[in-house]
């Protein structure tokens, strides 16, 4: 304080020193435990703060989400015509309807047998 | 902090960057320890007689002595407790806007009374040998007047005198502990002064 104090506030200030001074047992050790809780948080190491893993994590989450993407819709993969005659073969108005005559599928069958015998 | 200084003083041999860092820790540490150790009483009373309750007190304390670890341990040593009792005002207003907005929503639940008594602690009560009988009647006396009249302070006076007058912070400190200017800590000073003369003029 800059002025000397009055009369009044050295016998207020010397009131509450004393109270002070009769703090029980259970207050003063509660104060401790306080200080040493305070002190104790300050030895651990301190914790990283979110950013720092919050970017390898985003990371992590959008490889995962590409993953169960891509195995949820295989890419489509068209099988590569064999010769050009297959293609010819397809094209061709007067070729024989494999698909619509269902009946005629054993005769193709024998025929086939007969070619390669 | 003269001890640290000087124990510093003697590691005059070259030590890895990582010793150095443990060492500047481990001083750091016994510094706050000690400053904490001082604090303690003259923050719990302060507290005490902001928030009239011993365990909201403790909370606040502690809570501060938190905080100042957490985040200001770093700093010079001299501005500790400027920062302390910044943290623990604040903290103390917290608790009283928040009980005040509690007293409100809570006020038309009948009181409970008795709910915050403590056990009876024959040794915490028993009184002192070192004072005669009618001295210490009067001490006590003058104690629980000044304590009252503190209590009935606006929150601003009662903290301006406290961390003044008991603490003994200089008016600069004591702003920078309340969050305003120097000037409004000498008014809320002067004015508590001015009422509590006029409560206690007679008492003590």
């Amino acid at each position: 304080m800059s002025q000397e104090p009055t009369e009044f506030e050295k016998r207020s200030r010397a009131l509450l020193e004393e109270s002070n001074g009769r703090l029980d047992g259970r207050i003063q050790s509660r104060l401790t435990r306080a200080h040493h809780a305070a002190l104790d948080q300050s030895q651990k190491p301190a914790r990283a703060p979110w950013w720092r893993w919050s970017v390898p994590a985003g990371a992590a989450a959008a490889a995962v989400l590409a993953v169960v993407i891509w195995v949820g819709h295989p890419p489509v993969v068209e099988a590569p015509l064999k010769s050009v005659d297959d293609f010819e073969l397809l094209t061709d108005a007067d070729a024989p309807d494999f698909v619509d005559d269902g009946e005629d599928v054993e005769f193709y069958e024998w025929a086939a047998g007969e070619m390669e015998s | 902090m003269t001890a640290f200084v000087t124990l510093a003083g003697v590691y005059n041999t070259p030590v890895l960057t990582g010793e150095r860092s443990r060492e500047q820790d481990l001083m750091t540490s016994r510094a706050l320890e000690q400053f904490l150790a001082s604090v303690e009483k003259r923050a719990f009373k302060i507290a005490q007689l902001g928030l009239r309750n011993d365990d909201d007190a403790l909370d606040a304390v502690q809570d501060a002595m938190m905080k100042l670890v957490q985040s200001y341990a770093s700093r010079a040593s001299e501005e500790w407790r400027p920062l302390f009792y910044r943290i623990l005002t604040n903290r103390i207003r917290d608790l009283q806007r928040r009980r005040t907005v509690r007293g409100r929503v809570m006020a038309w639940l009948p009181i409970r009374e008795g709910e915050d008594d403590e056990e009876f602690d024959p040794i915490a009560q028993a009184p002192s040998p070192e004072a005669n009988p009618a001295r210490r009647l009067e001490i006590d006396e003058a104690i629980g007047a000044l304590e009252a009249a503190l209590r009935d302070l606006p929150p601003r006076q009662q903290q301006a005198f406290l961390l003044r007058n008991f603490e003994g912070l200089d008016v600069s400190e004591t702003a920078g502990a309340m969050g305003c200017s120097e000037g409004s800590v000498k008014t809320h000073y002067f004015r508590a002064l001015e009422s509590l003369r006029a409560r206690l003029g007679e008492v003590i």
